[in-house]
């Protein structure tokens, strides 16, 4: 117990895969066990009182293996979380977060980016986990999507479910790339599912990309926003096009990563071929083009006294296709043929 | 598969049409009158709700009194209920990036985005108005960029290589002039035209009227004052506003307060009545006395046979593709197949009314000629043919006024399309988002 304290402690700090390597069949075994176990027969730990109700405190925060300035910011964030269980639950939560494999580093960097996880309960955060790995996020990437984005502790199974069946269903992603989304952009699944859609449906009906690219591009790591601001710069200067019904083009669209990927001053040159200066005027009037957009959007469903569902769909797609050549004509006319 | 009866937009008979198995049986998807898509609750408003489902229109409480309304009260809106396939603004944008893409080359994307976005307008400043709060407009951010202009070339001393020749594209001097710096430019005096700085996107609030109900400014384009400008109208001279209509330009030009008389035409009664509104609304009535300003409204092509050797100015801003609203309405909009023998015939009546300025100046006097168009053919190709005409049919000889000392003076106001060696054309920029204008400067030497 005590070797295997130091050879954690003695790691470096991101490495917890190695940790991982050297206990494969302990997976029960962790640094924070002996404060869960109380009617273990492991070894007694050797500076710890055998109390039956663990203490959160300092020291056995130090023990855990953190260092004393982490343990103490990790006391102040936990003082903040509220309930009469306080400590057990971030007690619980911490154990469940080293059985997962990750070494103190990387779980006070987790809890720091995310105080709320000490909330959630110990079953539902394995409940969690268990579902992520049946999901495709096997040890290695798990580990890592939780370190990057402790969030997604913070979502229940059916939320992710749901996401997932979107994904799935709605937008055809297969299973593994639906797994390589969620390890890339793992903010989808707090992401509203309406403007998922939109960004989606615009990326694959408007842009005519595919799946496959989208995914490798990681799209939905880009807001819906980016997304529509840089495409529409691109067709408004004539460089990227909507493919026709038979998937072709007049000239050869720029791919989709060039659009995302690449910083701002290089697409703006390179991609684009304009200054930053047009760039900069042309962000400012789209936003007041999309919010003026929404406005008579919400004016006509008032009008209408619709409730058919698929009306609000189709009004999008025929103003998508009417958008590369419309803007504003004048400051405030109406849309004639809407 | 059944059928209903439904009453025919197009053919205004009632017809039955048969149901696909898949159609919403229920209700035609778009409403008939204002072409919105609807639901199947939904009371559709305008001519159709009457005719389509009127079991239904009856039972339910009524909510609209439209369909009460008489007919020949009510306001008719479009009859079809599905969009245009090929819409004239997506032909329009086709056709310009055929035309435009090999003529501006490199510039064309830059000015294909500023088209395709919101356009800036400028304040014209209603000189007429009491109290017109300038401070107001200057305190919002914007100034005036014509004495913005003057200020600048003024403050220049002459032989100092002064101006950039790249940064906006504006050609350098033209052969034969000595020094860089032009001479300044003779303009129309007592314009003031606002504009909010570049990259500023800021919009005016509409003009407010005053105590006298004369409006403060005209919202235009800031880039369609500059053939007002470099018409040059001086103290007591006869003005001739060709084609005239909406009048901004007519506006401009009594702004100056120089003109002895002012002769207003447009082709079209109904914008003539509109563009006499226009004048009501910002000039004082005493100032638009019969002996000071004439309104007609006849065919400018014949004006050669009616008044010859009349006029010391005459402004000539034909009738063009007009770039911008092409691409953004679809409405009344020339690109549409109807109307492909208008377009077409197009540089054949700007010839003409060019000819018909020309023959109406005074020997000596001036003619602008403008377009809202960045086409060549209806650009220089109707000056050079102009000029061509009025020597060989009239024996009139015709000098080019260069424009680059106002190129130079507004250069950092708007952008200049580079290399043009007939007249000058203000191209849009989404920074200095106006124009297109195309004007080109002729003197009368016989």
């Amino acid at each position: 117990m005590q070797i295997l304290q130091k050879i954690v402690k003695n790691a470096p700090r991101s490495d917890f895969t190695r940790v991982q390597f050297k206990r494969p069949h302990l997976p029960s075994l962790c640094l924070g066990c002996r404060l869960l176990c109380s009617a273990s027969d492991h070894t007694a730990p050797p500076r710890r009182n055998r109390s039956v109700s663990p203490e959160l405190s300092l020291p056995s925060l130090l023990d855990m293996g953190f260092t004393e300035l982490q343990a103490e910011q990790l006391y102040d964030c936990v003082s903040r979380v509220k309930g009469a269980n306080a400590a057990t639950h971030v007690l619980s939560t911490l154990s469940a977060l080293f059985v997962l494999g990750l070494n103190p580093a990387s779980v006070h960097k987790l809890l720091d980016r995310c105080p709320e996880l000490c909330a959630v309960k110990e079953a539902q955060l394995q409940q969690r986990i268990n579902h992520l790995r049946k999901l495709g996020l096997v040890e290695g990437s798990l580990q890592r999507t939780v370190v990057h984005y402790p969030q997604i502790l913070t979502v229940p199974v059916k939320s992710i479910k749901t996401v997932v069946q979107f994904l799935r269903e709605k937008c055809l992603f297969t299973t593994q790339q639906v797994t390589e989304i969620l390890r890339d952009s793992p903010a989808v699944v707090l992401e509203d599912l309406a403007q998922l859609e939109y960004k989606f449906q615009y990326v694959y009906f408007r842009m005519g990309v595919k799946q496959a690219e989208m995914v490798k591009c990681r799209l939905f790591r880009s807001t819906v926003d980016e997304v529509r601001c840089r495409h529409t710069f691109l067709e408004r200067r004539g460089l990227y096009q909507t493919p026709d019904k038979k998937g072709q083009t007049t000239i050869i669209n720029p791919k989709l990563d060039s659009v995302l990927n690449l910083d701002r001053e290089t697409f703006v040159a390179d991609v684009a071929q304009a200054t930053a200066e047009e760039y900069d005027v042309f962000q400012k009037l789209l936003a007041r083009e999309w919010k003026e957009e929404e406005l008579e959007r919400g004016n006509i469903e008032a009008d209408s006294d619709d409730d058919d569902d698929d009306s609000e769909d189709e009004e999008e797609d025929e103003e998508e296709e009417e958008e590369e050549t419309r803007g504003k004509s004048g400051y405030k006319k109406k849309r004639k043929n809407k | 598969m059944f059928h209903r009866r439904l009453l025919c937009p197009i053919r205004r008979r009632v017809v039955l049409r048969k149901t696909q198995p898949n159609e919403n049986v229920r209700a035609e998807p778009f409403c008939g009158g204002c072409g919105r898509k609807v639901g199947r609750k939904t009371l559709l408003h305008g001519v159709m709700a009457l005719f389509l489902e009127t079991s239904r229109v009856l039972v339910r409480s009524v909510k609209d009194l439209r369909p009460l309304t008489a007919k020949r009260h009510r306001v008719k809106g479009k009859w079809a209920a599905t969009l245009p396939k090929h819409p004239p603004t997506r032909l329009a944008l086709q056709h310009f990036d055929a035309t435009y893409g090999a003529q501006l080359g490199p510039l064309w994307p830059s000015v294909r985005v500023a088209l395709l976005s919101e356009r800036k307008y400028g304040a014209l400043f209603n000189n007429f108005s009491h109290n017109p709060h300038l401070e107001e407009l200057v305190a919002q951010g914007c100034r005036d960029f014509i004495s913005d202009g003057a200020a600048e070339a003024s403050s220049q001393p002459d032989s100092e290589c002064g101006a950039e020749p790249d940064s906006s594209g504006v050609s350098t001097a033209t052969a034969g002039v000595g020094s860089q710096q032009q001479p300044p430019p003779r303009l129309s005096p007592n314009i003031k035209c606002f504009v909010f700085p570049r990259g500023d996107v800021t919009r005016f609030k509409p003009a407010r009227p005053d105590k006298f109900g004369l409006l403060t400014y005209y919202l235009m384009d800031a880039a369609s004052v500059l053939p007002c400008l470099a018409l040059d109208v001086q103290k007591s001279h006869t003005v001739l506003d060709l084609c005239a209509a909406p009048g901004g330009k007519s506006l401009a030009l009594l702004q100056t307060q120089s003109v002895r008389f002012l002769c207003v035409n447009d082709s079209s009664a109904s914008r003539t009545s509109r563009l006499k509104r226009v004048l009501h609304s910002y000039v004082p009535k005493e100032l638009l006395t019969d002996d000071q300003l004439r309104v007609t409204s006849l065919d400018g092509t014949m004006w050669g046979e009616v008044e010859r050797n009349s006029f010391d100015r005459v402004l000539v801003d034909v009738p063009c593709t007009t770039d911008r609203h092409s691409l953004m309405e679809d409405d009344n909009n020339i690109f549409s197949r109807s109307r492909v023998g208008e377009r077409r015939s197009l540089p054949q009546l700007q010839v003409e009314l060019l000819l018909a300025g020309i023959l109406a100046a005074c020997p000596g006097g001036e003619i602008v000629y403008s377009t809202c168009t960045l086409s060549l053919n209806q650009n220089l190709g109707v000056v050079e043919q102009a000029i061509q005409l009025a020597e060989e049919n009239h024996g009139i000889q015709l000098q080019v006024v260069s424009l680059q000392p106002l190129v130079q003076m507004f250069a950092n106001t708007f952008h200049f399309a580079p290399d043009l060696h007939l007249g000058e054309m203000v191209i849009p920029h989404l920074a200095a988002n106006f124009g297109p204008i195309y004007l080109c400067k002729l003197r009368r030497v016989t």
